[in-house]
Parts: structure tokens; sequence; C-alpha cells
């Protein structure tokens, strides 16, 4: 029964890191950029929650309902955000060498971790969300209905992100530039323009993500990288245009992290997540090669 | 990426050809600017520099210097960016303080052990990860950087996440001489390389690895040699670390910001380079001590800023923009146009528009 | 597997000694698209081979299959009378073949010195002559060729930095130092300008008289390929169609067809 509910867990949380993961994915098809600032998406999206929450209430706690209130605040303040540094900062650099690419994505994650630690201390902090029965029991497997709740918002923030790109315009413009840039804007795209959205939508999702990490683990400034590298596990498992592939990823990291967290120590989760990040390059370098790292 | 067009002020007071007959001078005296440097560097504690706070900023430079170095053979020379490098670093301090602490080995042995077992490491971990490109290989080393971090954190005998305390630490003055002869051998060693087959052979990989290997080089011989020279420098650097520091733990072992750290320097001076590597350490580190003194907790704000700005405006870093300063009046110069394939002019110029973008993507 | 000795078939001895390059149905499948289809091909030492045929007649796939970039699905490779087909790439090549790019690639962030002393010391692979500094008689003979393609005084200039015409001659001279049995070049003509072309023709010609090169070319233009090769392949939709002097090529029904029905 203990595995049912390790898994069970694992499901729950893996939801989220599929949601962060797929704004990741969305990043790197589209723009070819691997953001390696994609966890402090996460991390400020948390703490804009957090501090919404504060104001309306005087402390981080409140009632799901005015929980899921501050979502639209976090996804619209993350969107400008992430549209923001594409425009001034990651354009700059598209089409040159990829470690450039990084190395400026890796700037932008240090200088927001270190001001985030300025401005709200290294302390990791939680939102807290009152039920007045906090937990369902489902065949003796105990699920935290904030967890439910975490759960599902994650994959509406998904399937939101799918049907957007599948329906809409915008959604179909991202499609376009992703699968053939000079193409796109023979058309009449605007190829910044649309980078930039794109770079938006995925950060916004990265925050409303957060937001729901915030209330079910902790908070803390330097959480970003981890969840930067969770999500490239995930889409390097899941493969880069795919959502579906990446809900499959993100959903199996979790269960694996909550299995090694019940049953080894939940101090060895950090090191077989990213073991398994290296073991999996290694299993399936053929797959990979193709991708990005054509000369 | 823009220093080409903007360059009339510059152009008079400091014409290429001046700057070309410097970078012509540094070449013939090479051996003797090495040692010229290395003799500088040796002087402080002669003049009575023996403890302090300066001799411990000093100190610090030279170990920089040998970590962006070692970065830029693989980096630079070869064009595998690492991410990871630390790890290199911190296995080098965990083997050098266990077996400082836990087995009473002396220093010198401690240091060694520690330079092979690093180097040992990255043959292994080379095999993995040298075989990826672009940013699966970023990638993986940051994750071996942060996969040691993680298991160094859960082992008796790294200490956990509480780290090992070193006593018994010698004089500063020892640390001092040890990283300066560390930071000597390593220059007059990829120095030595890069006029050699071997270092042609790196930046064969890093400019057009197919083409190198369709002439005849097996380049996973060779980037995994680069790797590992890489990873013998940095360990050796990190086995004394921990007696200099007096502490290790986690955290200050494989340290990421140190990582973003040591890859900005060799940026900031010129990759690819020789001498760039370890001016961009000299002066990154002075400025982010400077900072680290009087903003305490921004230096990480600097650092990420500094790294964006060097990114997007100067990608060649100081000598590789110079060098290319110099190179472009000695192509026109020597005859570049007069030598073209006569009706040329056009595609000549379309390369060169081009050039910053081939270049780098290549 | 590489072992296989060749001289299994007696009735090619008599040539065996002096094939450089010999292809025996070699076959490459691309999903269901047959890119070459069942090619022999055959080039004797101090040969000016051209290979010639319509866009997608898989020449530069069969050449791909030749250095090992690609690995036939059928078929063997045999380079100086040893079997070569399951070798690596970097195995063929330093086995004495030489390559030419269509794209035309050298090392753009090195001097161009470098990138011909690179390309000279390719034959040892030991320590020693890893660790040494290229010797003067290397230097000399980088001159030497550099003088003789007019490019001199570039010697210490980026070769990142040379207009595309000057990198091609780069990239022949690179072949060249390295002495290669056999030298593969893919559309050598391809991008440059006319006067540039006559020099070219020159140099291939002289490489070949004076430096005993022997060379295996894919060209599209026609001009240069009837002028300088001595023998010619051509292929079609993967398979060999043609094969003989550049007189009896111009002549023939099947080859005419072949790139009227695709024009």
């Amino acid at each position: 029964m203990a595995i049912a509910q390790f898994v069970v867990n694992g499901l729950l949380v893996g939801a989220l890191f599929a949601a962060v993961a797929v704004g990741f994915a969305l990043i790197w098809g589209v723009v070819d950029i691997i953001n390696l600032a994609h966890g402090e998406m996460v991390m400020l999206g948390g703490y804009t929650a957090y501090w919404l929450l504060s104001i309306a209430t005087g402390t981080a706690e409140g009632s799901v309902l005015l929980f899921l209130a501050t979502l639209p605040v976090v996804i619209a303040v993350l969107f400008v955000l992430g549209y923001v540094l594409q425009r001034t900062l990651v354009s700059r650099v598209i089409g040159t060498d990829i470690f450039l690419t990084l190395l400026v994505t890796f700037g932008i994650s240090i200088a927001i971790q270190q001001l985030a630690i300025q401005a709200w201390t290294a302390n990791p902090r939680s939102i807290q969300v009152g039920f007045a029965d906090p937990s369902l029991i489902v065949a003796g497997v105990v699920i935290p209905k904030m967890k439910l709740v975490a759960f599902f918002g994650a994959i509406v923030l998904t399937a939101i992100l799918y049907l957007f790109l599948q329906r809409t315009r915008t959604g179909r413009a991202i499609r376009a530039v992703s699968q053939n840039p000079e193409a796109a804007a023979l058309v009449g795209i605007d190829v910044e323009h649309t980078r930039a959205v794109t770079f938006g939508i995925s950060s916004a999702v990265a925050g409303g993500a957060g937001a729901f990490i915030a209330t079910i683990l902790n908070i803390e400034p330097q959480m970003g990288l981890i969840y930067t590298l969770k999500s490239f596990v995930i889409v390097v498992f899941g493969g880069v245009g795919s959502i579906p592939g990446a809900l499959t990823g993100g959903l199996l990291l979790g269960v694996v992290e909550e299995l090694t967290a019940g049953l080894i120590s939940s101090r060895w989760t950090l090191a077989v997540s990213f073991t398994l990040l290296i073991v999996l390059l290694v299993v399936k370098p053929q797959g990979l090669f193709g991708t990005g790292a054509d000369e | 990426m823009s220093t080409k067009d903007d360059t009339g002020l510059l152009r008079s007071v400091l014409p290429p050809e001046r700057v070309d007959q410097l970078f012509d001078l540094c070449g013939t005296h090479s051996w003797k600017l090495i040692l010229l440097s290395a003799v500088i560097g040796a002087l402080p504690p002669v003049f009575g520099l023996r403890e302090g706070y300066m001799m411990t900023v000093i100190s610090e430079m030279f170990l920089f210097a040998i970590l962006a170095l070692s970065w830029d053979i693989v980096g630079g020379q070869t064009g595998y960016p690492s991410f990871g490098n630390m790890a290199f670093f911190g296995i080098g301090a965990y083997t050098g303080a266990i077996l400082l602490k836990d087995f009473a080995v002396s220093f010198p042995l401690a240091v060694v052990t520690a330079g092979v077992f690093a180097t040992v490491f990255a043959a292994i971990i080379g095999l993995i990860v040298l075989r990826l490109r672009g940013h699966y290989f970023a990638i993986a080393t940051l994750g071996v950087l942060l996969a040691a971090q993680q298991i160094s954190r859960n082992l008796e005998i790294t200490g956990g996440a509480s780290g090992k305390i070193l006593f018994d630490v010698p004089p500063g003055i020892v640390f001092y001489y040890f990283f300066l002869g560390v930071l000597v051998a390593e220059i007059i060693v990829v120095y030595y390389l890069s006029n050699t087959r071997f270092g042609f052979i790196l930046n064969a990989i890093r400019d057009d690895e197919g083409k190198a290997t369709a002439m005849g080089f097996n380049t996973t011989y060779y980037k995994t040699a680069a790797w590992m020279l890489a990873a013998l420098f940095t360990g050796l650097a990190g086995g004394a670390y921990g007696l200099f520091n007096t502490f290790i733990d986690p955290q200050t072992a494989y340290n990421g910001a140190w990582n973003v750290e040591l890859i900005a320097m060799a940026l900031m001076g010129g990759t690819g380079t020789v001498a760039g590597p370890v001016i961009g350490a000299f002066g990154l580190h002075t400025i982010i001590e400077y900072v680290e003194t009087a903003f305490v907790g921004w230096q990480l704000v600097l650092l990420g800023l500094a790294v964006i700005v060097t990114v997007i405006g100067f990608p060649k870093g100081v000598v590789g923009s110079l060098r290319e300063y110099a190179n472009e009046m000695d192509y026109y110069e020597r005859g570049g146009m007069a030598a073209t394939d006569g009706a040329a002019d056009g595609t000549d110029a379309a390369t060169d528009a081009n050039d910053p973008e081939v270049t780098t993507d290549e | 597997m590489s072992n296989t000795p060749d001289t299994d078939e007696p009735e090619m001895t008599a040539n065996a000694a002096d094939a450089v390059l010999r292809t025996e149905g070699i076959t490459k499948r691309f999903g269901g698209l047959t890119a070459v289809d069942d090619v022999d091909v055959e080039v004797h030492e101090g040969e000016i081979v051209g290979l010639i045929g319509p866009n997608g007649a898989g020449k530069s796939t069969l050449f791909n299959c030749i250095t090992g970039t690609l690995t036939a699905d059928e078929g063997r490779v045999t380079l100086q009378g040893q079997d070569v087909t399951d070798w690596p790439e970097y195995k063929i090549a330093r086995a004495g073949l030489g390559r030419m790019f269509q794209e035309t690639r050298i090392f753009g962030g090195m001097s161009v010195r470098k990138n011909l002393l690179l390309a000279a010391q390719e034959g040892g692979a030991d320590i020693g002559g890893l660790l040494r500094r290229p010797d003067d008689s290397l230097l000399e003979r980088t001159n030497e060729l550099l003088e003789y393609v007019d490019l001199g005084g570039l010697a210490d200039t980026r070769a990142g930095r040379l207009s595309f015409g000057q990198q091609k001659l780069i990239e022949f001279v690179m072949a060249l130092m390295a002495e290669p049995e056999l030298l593969l070049m893919d559309e050598p003509a391809g991008g440059i300008n006319p006067s540039m072309l006559e020099n070219l023709i020159d140099y291939i010609r002289t490489a070949n008289d004076e430096e005993e090169a022997t060379i295996f070319l894919i060209e599209h233009n026609m001009d240069f390929v009837m002028e300088i090769a001595d023998r010619i392949y051509v292929l079609a939709h993967g398979e060999r169609i043609a094969a003989g002097t550049p007189e009896e090529i111009q002549n023939d029904q099947r080859v005419i067809d072949a790139y009227l029905g695709r024009e």
C-alpha cells in the first residue's frame, strides 16, 4: 500500500513538473534556446502568488478561491517579464553560438536569483491554503486536497497551452516560426514579436506552476536551477516538440522521485534526478544528436 | 560583434598595425614574457607580503586563473563549453580533504592524488558526455556537477551536508606559491600545446569536427585528452583548496556560481587564447572582490549582468577582439583583395559581412 | 571482418595492382528510396575520374559511402587493395583518402598556415608527433603550396576571413598537403567565377602531373569535367548508366536522355 501512496504522490507532483517542462520545451522548440532562467520564472511565479496573498490577507494564508484569484495576476506578470527578457536580451544572441545563448540565460538566472535573495532573503517560504478537511482518503491512499487542486491546475495550464497553440491565430504563428522562421517572415508574421510572445507564454505557464508549487512544496530564491534541470530531463525523455511526451515525462519523473524519497530517503531524490539525466543522455544519444546540435 | 564599424577614434589612437606589431612581439618573446610574469608574480612575498587580505586575494586570483584556463582548454580551444568544470574541482577538493583529514596523508601527496582522481573521473565522464554536442553537452555537464554535489551531500565519507573542517593549515605563503606554480605550469603546457599538432587538432574540432574526422582524426581521443588535462589542473587546484579555505562542503566544492564565474573570465579575456582567460580571471576577480566588500550580497547580480553584457556586446573578449582588429588590417595590407579571384569583390564583401556568424556558428 | 582478402576474385588481380579505389555493388537506401543502386566504380593510379549525373542521382551519397560518412547497405569498398567497407570514417581517411567538400570546409578560426600544417601532419598519430612543433621542412612546404596558389601573403590570416574562392583554394592545397592516395572532390568548380576556374583547372592538372595525385570528382560544370577528366561515370536515379572517356559520354544517348529528361 505504501508503494501506491508514493506513486500517487508522484503523479500529483509530477503534473507540476510537466507544466514547467512544457514551457521549457516551448522556448526550446520555437526560439531554439535552452532557457537556463526557466526555473527562475517558476520561483518568481511562486513569490508573486505569495506576496499577493500576503497583501490580501496579511499572512500568506487563504482559501482556495482566494489563491486561485491570484493566478491571473501571476500569469500576467510573468508573461510581461518573459516578453521583455526575450525582446531586450535573448533576441540579441539568437542565431549565434549556442554557448552564448546558454550564457545569457545563465546570466539572467543568477542575477534574478541573487536579486530575490536580496529582496526576500534565502529562507524557504510556502503558501498555506486552508481546507476544513485537508485530505481525501481513497482506497487507503491519502490525497491532500491542495495537491489535488495543484494537480488539476497544472493539467489545466498545460491543456490551455496546448489548445492555444492548436486553435488560435497566435498559436499558429508560433508553430510557423518554430518550423521555419524565414518562411514565417515571408508570409507576414512578425518573427521577433512571436518569439517574445512565446517566451512570455512559456514564463507565464512556469509562473502559474510556480504558484501551485508554493502551496504544496517550499519556494526559495535558489530553487530555480533544479526545476530547469528537471525540465530538461523531462523534455529529453518526452521529445522536444511533444506536449503529451512532456506530460508523460513529468508524471514519470514525479513518481521516480517520490519512490526514491519513500523507499530510500528524500535526501537522494535530486541525486537520482540528475543521474537520470545523464543516463538518459547516454542511452538515447542517437535520438538526441540531430536537434539543435547540428552544425 | 560590432567592434569593426565604430573604430574611428580607436584607429587614430591605436592603429591596427601597432596592435599587430604588439602581437608579433609577444609571439616572438612569448617564453620570456611567461618567465617575466612568473617572476613578477613571485615577488610580492619577497617584498614583505606574507599574510593577510591581499595575500589571500592574490592567491585566489591565481586559483581562478587556473580554473579559467582549464575551462578554456575544452571550452575555448576545443569548442565544448562545459558548465560542469567545477565537478573536477569538487572531486579534487574532497579527495584532498579526505586524505589529509581521515588518512593523515602529507599535503603534497594529497594534492597530487586529488589531481589524479579528478583526471580519472574526467576520463570516465568524458566517455559519456563528450559524445554529445551543443545544448545536450552543456546540460549534461551541468547535470554531472549537480549530481556530484548531491552525492557528496549524502555520503558519510564526505561529511554529508555539513562538509569537512580542516586543521593544521600551512601558512598562506604555501598556497600563494602553490597556486602560482600550478598556474605557471599550466600556462607553459597550454601555450606549448597550442603550437603543436595536438593543439591544432583541438582547434580543428572546435571549428568543424566533421571535417577533422574526414581528415583522419579520431576526435574522441583528442577531446578526451583535452578534457582530462583540464581536469588535472582543476583537480590539483581543488586538492589544495580545502586546506586553503580550511573548510569544504558540497556548496563550496561544487560551486555552481564559480562555474559561471570562470566561464565569464575566459569569455571576457578571450576564449581560445592563452592570455585571455588569465587576464580575464585577474580582472573579473578584482572587480568581484571589490563588489563583495563594498556591496555585500550583490556580487552575483553583478556577475550575471557582466556575463550578459559580455556575451551581447563583446563575445570575443579583450584578447580576441584585439587580435581580430590587428588581423583585419593584416588581411588588407598583405594583399587580401589583390590576391582574390579577380571579380570576386562581391563574394568577398558577402563573406566579410557574414563573418562573425560564420565563425561563431562553426 | 575487414580482413577479407581482396584477391578472392582472380579475374580482378590484373587490375587490382593499380586500382586505387574500387566499389562493388554499392547500394544505399533511405527508407523506401534507393539513393545508390548497385554501383561499381574503379579509379586507377594517376587518373582523374569524373562522376556526373542530374541532381539527386546519388553522387554525393556514393561519395559518403566511400568515405565512411555513411555505411552502405550492400557492397564493398576497396582502397589500395584493402577492404575498408566497415571502417570508421577517420580510419579510411588515414588510409589515404582525402576529401574536399561541396560547401568548402576549412577551419575558420585557425590561421591559414595552421590549416595546412594540420593537413600535412595527418599521417602519424604517435604521441611524439602530436607534441612536436612543426619542423622547417613542413613550414617550407606550406609556403611553397601557398605561393603556388598565390595566397602566400595570407598565411597568418584567420582562414574564416578569406573569400569563398580563396577558401576553396585553401581546401585544395590542404588536400595536397596530406598527399592522399586518392582525392575525392565534390563539385570543385561550384560557385567560383570563370577566371578562377581556369586557375583551378591548371592547379588540378599540375597536381595530377607533378604530385601524382589521383582524383575522383563530382562535377556539374560539363565543360570543366570534359576538359579535365580521363574517364567519366554517369549516375542517374542511383544507377550507373554509363562509363567511358569524355568523348564517349558526350555521344551516349542514355546520358543525353537522362539530362534532357530531367530538365
